[in-house]
């Protein structure tokens, strides 16, 4: 039998070749307009409610650098485990029907909890200011993991599922060449939203009893009624989020290239 | 000793009962046949006569409500393992796995069976290119056109060499160029290996075309006929379509055609 089709020649080369950088344009354009309306502002208000950009790039220069890299440690470790937590969990959960039962109702009722709720225990049960912030980061960040790659486990299509078990896979097989793989869209997606999540979280976590990191920065500065280092460490916080994004964009769209 | 391509149904009887109501839904009421190792069959039917259901049954995918079939002796359900390498199937949707290349989804069967990376490899690309997939094992699924993702899901099939080939309406969505050109390769490779093949579809044209035997089924899940159409000259065979339609309208067996030769028919 020979080839009658050939519409796929193209594809295959436009796979091998990359799609080229986009600039973004949109984006870009916004986000100047924004600046602008934002520097039109300050010269209308005092500058203790909203500073010019001139200020808090000028905040920027002054703030502790070292602070970042401290709250980006406290966030990559966090997701880590909550990630380890979650995967773990989950697949004991796909894996028995009764640890589900017993396992759902824990997880809703950890999820319903007020993140503040949470910095609270920690502050009242926890001594040691990191394990603080850890726990609190991993209880709220592991259940989102376990729930969003459960829920991928269990929506794996049955057609799919019945194609593989034809051939007679072991357990691990079934889970190793099928679930596991039909599952990792939803594990980026989790990440991504984990990780917004995660960001916002610690600074929250950082303002009770931390002697480091940009949460206790915001507290100093604060303090010190100085609200162009404010709005520069929120200017940081966004930028951090806007690049660890993008970086996930890029990986999803590298990992996930056989989506049409 | 029973040859490992044999398949025995034996008083095959399957009921569903439906989510919620608990409501029992027949699908197959009673089925009694055996198809020899290295026959092909094709199962025609309406809509809802079971074909699907027994394919499953066939494949281990399920258990019979009561009676028994049995491959090469051995109960697919019950000894699920056992057919490892012995089956395959091909399905009306193509069922490749997306986010693996052409070949990555033909060598997933032999990847399953613990096969030699390299080995994995060899055969798989064999297989590519005895169905014209030879420029096109590294592109992914929705690269694909149709009928090129059901030629990759019959490489997958083929490449473990099973005993018994099973096909559900595998080709009936396809145009009709695409699925003659398909049925063709699927009757040709499983008569070269010597497989039992059988093949499930809707399409009587399709049954009839592939010249082998054709049980005919009723509904729900009974035996209206069983025509082995190589003993039918090919002048016969016009008015054998016109029986089987309408037989197929009235849903009843008739003596007359429950038959397995074209002298039987006339008697």
């Amino acid at each position: 039998m020979k080839p009658t089709e050939t519409i796929a020649s193209e594809t295959v080369e436009a796979l091998e070749a990359r799609a080229p950088f986009r600039f973004p344009r949109e984006m870009v354009v916004g986000l100047v307009v924004l600046a602008v309306a934002w520097e039109i502002v300050s010269m209308l208000v005092p500058p203790f409610v909203v500073p010019g950009w001139g200020r808090i790039f000028k905040s920027l220069g002054t703030l502790r650098m070292d602070f970042v890299l401290v709250t980006l440690a406290r966030v990559a470790g966090a997701l880590v485990i909550s990630f380890a937590l979650g995967l773990g969990l989950a697949v004991a959960m796909y894996a028995s029907v009764s640890v589900e039962r017993y396992g759902r109702p824990i997880v809703r009722l950890l999820m319903a909890v007020p993140v503040v709720c949470w910095i609270l225990f920690a502050v009242l049960w926890f001594k040691w200011v990191e394990f603080r912030i850890a726990f609190v980061l991993v209880v709220v960040c592991a259940p989102v993991f376990l729930v969003d790659v459960l829920d991928a486990m269990k929506g794996v299509s049955k057609d799919l599922r019945d194609m593989l078990r034809s051939f007679r896979p072991t357990r691990a097989q079934l889970f190793t060449k099928l679930v596991l793989p039909a599952t990792v869209p939803a594990i980026l997606t989790s990440w991504k939203i984990n990780l917004s999540l995660a960001i916002r979280v610690v600074t929250i976590a950082e303002l009770v009893g931390a002697v480091t990191g940009i949460g206790y920065g915001l507290v100093v500065a604060q303090e010190l009624f100085s609200v162009a280092d404010v709005f520069a460490w929120t200017l940081i916080l966004v930028v951090i989020l806007f690049v660890a994004e993008a970086v996930l964009t890029r990986v999803e769209e590298r990992v996930l290239r056989w989506r049409a | 000793m029973i040859s490992a391509g044999t398949i025995e149904v034996q008083a095959l009887r399957k009921v569903f009962h439906q989510t919620g109501t608990g409501e029992a839904v027949v699908a197959i009421e009673r089925l009694d046949f055996v198809v020899a190792q290295g026959e092909i069959v094709a199962i025609v039917g309406q809509t809802g006569c079971g074909k699907s259901t027994f394919l499953n049954l066939v494949i281990g995918l399920d258990r019979p409500t009561e009676g028994r079939i049995a491959i090469g002796g051995r109960v697919p359900y019950d000894e699920f393992d056992h057919f490892r390498g012995v089956l395959a199937a091909v399905f009306q949707q193509d069922r490749l796995l997306p986010w693996r290349t052409a070949i990555d989804n033909v060598r997933l069967p032999l990847e399953l069976l613990g096969q030699e990376p390299r080995d994995q490899v060899e055969r798989a690309r064999a297989w590519l290119d005895r169905l014209g997939l030879a420029r096109f094992e590294r592109a992914y699924p929705h690269e694909l056109s149709g009928g090129m993702r059901q030629r990759v899901a019959l490489a997958r099939a083929f490449v473990i060499e099973p005993a018994l080939l099973l096909a559900d309406e595998a080709f009936g969505h396809l145009d009709e160029v695409t699925a003659a050109a398909l049925r063709t390769a699927f009757v040709d490779l499983a008569r070269t290996a010597g497989n039992t093949a059988i093949l499930v579809t809707h399409q009587l044209e399709e049954a009839i075309e592939m010249g082998g035997r054709i049980l005919v089924f009723g509904r729900p899940g009974k035996l209206l006929a069983d025509i082995d159409l190589k003993t039918w000259p090919g002048g016969a065979v016009a008015s054998l379509r016109a029986e089987i339609q309408r037989m197929l309208r009235g849903n009843t067996p008739e003596p007359r055609l429950t038959i397995r030769t074209e002298k039987e028919f006339r008697a």
